[in-house]
């Protein structure tokens, strides 16, 4: 059994993670940086239909399961592992780096999982590793976004973990297999809230644009990746065919691509729009045809890809920069030619372009729709089609790369790993594109899908080239402005104020007045019995005992010396202690 | 060089907006070639349907968000910190 948990690919980065540090000191990261996702890629092909099956505490663990519907989310994984390491070569400090693959790590866990104890387990290990991608970043606001990030997403492992105890009460059987609509409880609904919470749905939603805007330049091309698209997956394996699905995506599409309209900050646009994106597939779980689940995972494997993308132009400009708002931004195509056409080919994949990925995978959900006769649904999944070539297609390269402002500022082109990133991720938007029989290949049902028919031809003509002239008309209404716009993250930012205010005001004069009482009468007596103790303890005890306690006290203030008082340490400290114990469980 | 050639095509800009209503033009005469084998529901046989659809929600769209920020959503930068 033991064999069997090294062929997981999460060891290797988990491995891979651990000798970072030591590859640094012989000046050989680079190496291993491009070595262990290249080989994570290619190794995923030789994986066993199952593997990893453990006994612990009287429950069947499951490591690894793989099935078609594993494969086109681990393909894409691995690869997009590959292509933000890369593009994060230059990146100097080792934990940026450990924290991104054991965050790789969690999500092929999650993948993998057969049951829901071990998604737990991998769930629980993405979000901690992930808020070291916004701390490292190491501005205020991205501590406190960070903070925000990790509490929203602790409540949200535990409603999961809530779930997963009651589902074992119902059933006895922790086995992470499709739950058929009529006959799922309020267990399975909490397990489905756990997972929403990842998958950005609204209104659980607000962590996503308020987290990754303030994430490091590399920690967001990570984070766009896999957080959402390992909950669209266990989504997709454990929920297929629920209604409230089909139309919570439909409401994502349109909600976050109405917030990419109206922000300012690019990274924050492109958080946004993940939520629109991940909209379509949380809408084709939803509907839970073939056709419909194919173009969910279809459309997954290109998103990752092109928002991967969008996010490393957009990073490129931050790290030459130094800035990421559009209202600073202009013309910027003369000093960086190279990061601004990777980026458009980023936005017009997005957009749905013929010959790009967006054509072939976005379409599949909305003729799925379409198939389905859900007609109001599908007109909500295209106008937020309209509103992604608006937005993201249009507005975000413009007013970066062209537009009206000039910042005054001449950057350099982005240093030749960022580049060759923003290669890799721009080849794949245009090869899935004109090679579609590749993705579709790798979908879990059989495809007899034909993007390119003339009448979806004509559509797309038609919707893209008049959203441009919408655009031509209304750009002076669409210049950003410095200002950012409330979300319902206001409920728990605000509310945090009051808790702050009640307890600065009401609770501390509380315990003041009961400190007061406390002095006056209560110390007289603990000093008392105190004084009389502490005579017994040294003369008595202490004389029996040999001098121990004397021994401790010294003890106690070297240990005080490793206490540095930053909670990042200790949650750090705290996450890497659980996965000694966890590799000790699991092997032993 | 490609900052050259976009340059070259920005100083042009009249020259840019024909061609975007050319291709426009074309889009729509493409329209009435194209086949319709299944149709899903009442929009897809009317022509140029989706170019109306396009345009107008996009317009829309573009009112409705600013809109909506303008009146409610917008706040200064700094909001929370105060």
């Amino acid at each position: 059994m033991t064999s069997s948990i090294f062929m997981h690919p999460a060891t290797l980065f988990i491995v891979g993670a651990l000798l970072l540090p030591l590859f640094r000191k012989f000046n050989a990261q680079k190496i291993l940086l491009v070595v262990v996702p290249l080989l994570a890629f290619i190794q995923i092909k030789y994986l066993p239909e199952s593997f990893g099956a453990v006994e612990w505490l009287g429950f069947e663990l499951q490591f690894g399961r793989v099935d078609q519907l594993t494969m086109v989310f681990l393909h894409v994984f691995t690869l997009m592992a590959l292509i933000g390491s890369i593009f994060g070569l230059h990146v100097k400090e080792t934990g940026q780096h450990i924290a991104a693959w054991l965050y790789v790590a969690g999500s092929l866990g999650t993948t993998l999982a057969g049951d829901y104890l071990t998604v737990f387990i991998f769930w629980e290990l993405m979000a901690l590793s992930s808020v070291f991608l916004i701390w490292y970043r190491k501005r205020k606001k991205s501590i406190e976004a960070g903070y925000r990030y990790l509490l929203v997403h602790t409540v949200g492992g535990l409603i999961l973990l809530g779930g997963i105890v009651l589902r074992y009460q119902n059933v006895h059987d922790l086995s992470f297999e499709l739950i058929a609509p009529d006959s799922a409880m309020l267990a399975d609904y909490l397990i489905m809230i756990g997972f929403m919470l990842n998958a950005a749905v609204p209104p659980i939603h607000a962590w996503l644009p308020d987290a990754y805007p303030e994430a490091t330049v590399t920690g967001a091309v990570f984070m766009c990746a896999f957080t959402t698209k390992t909950a669209v997956y266990v989504l997709a394996r454990g929920f297929a065919g629920y209604e409230i699905l089909a139309i919570m995506g439909a409401i994502m599409t349109l909600y976050g691509v109405g917030y990419a309209v109206i922000e300012n900050d690019a990274r924050r646009i492109l958080a946004y729009h993940i939520v629109s994106q991940v909209g379509y597939m949380v809408c084709g779980i939803g509907i839970g045809t073939e056709l419909a689940m194919n173009g969910a995972c279809a459309h997954a494997y290109a998103h990752i890809l092109y928002k991967a993308l969008l996010f490393m132009g957009v990073g490129c400009v931050l790290e030459m920069t130094g800035r990421s708002k559009l209202s600073e931004l202009g013309g910027l195509y003369k000093y960086m030619p190279l990061s601004m056409i990777f980026t458009v080919i980023g936005g017009i994949a997005i957009s749905g372009f013929p010959l790009t990925s967006g054509f072939v995978s976005k379409s599949m959900i909305i003729a799925a729709a379409g198939a389905d006769h859900q007609t109001f649904i599908m007109l909500m999944l295209s106008l937020a089609a309209v509103g992604t070539f608006l937005s993201v297609g249009i507005k975000l390269p413009y007013f970066i790369w062209f537009g009206p402002n000039n910042p005054g500022i001449k950057p350099k082109e982005a240093y030749w790993n960022m580049q060759v990133g923003m290669f890799m991720a721009a080849f794949m938007c245009i090869f899935l594109g004109v090679y579609p029989e590749y993705l579709y290949n790798m979908l879990p049902y059989a495809v007899e899908y034909h993007p390119y028919t003339s009448y979806h031809l004509a559509e797309t003509f038609h919707l893209l080239g008049f959203t441009g002239l919408g655009f031509y008309i209304m750009v002076k209404y669409l210049k950003p402005h410095d200002v950012s716009n409330l979300d319902l993250d206001w409920f728990y930012r605000k509310g945090a104020l009051v808790f702050m205010w009640l307890a600065r005001k009401p609770i501390n004069a509380a315990n003041e007045w009961v400190s007061n009482v406390y002095q006056t009468v209560g110390l007289r007596f603990t000093m008392a019995a105190a004084r009389a103790l502490s005579w017994f303890d040294w003369e008595g005890i202490d004389w029996a005992l040999d001098g121990s306690a004397k021994g401790i006290v010294k003890a106690g203030d070297q240990t005080r010396l490793f206490q540095t008082g930053k909670m990042q340490h200790y949650i750090g400290a705290a996450a890497g202690l659980v996965f000694v114990v966890l590799i000790v469980v699991v092997l032993v | 060089m490609i900052a050259q050639v976009i340059t070259y095509l920005r100083e042009r800009s009249d020259m840019m907006k024909w061609i975007f209503f050319a291709y426009l033009g074309f889009a729509l005469v493409f329209d009435f070639f194209a086949e319709r084998p299944d149709a899903h529901f009442w929009g897809d046989p009317i022509i140029s349907f989706w170019a109306i659809f396009g345009l107008v929600g996009c317009l829309l769209m573009i009112v409705f968000c600013k809109g909506l920020s303008h009146v409610w959503l917008e706040r200064d930068t700094d909001y929370y910190d105060k």
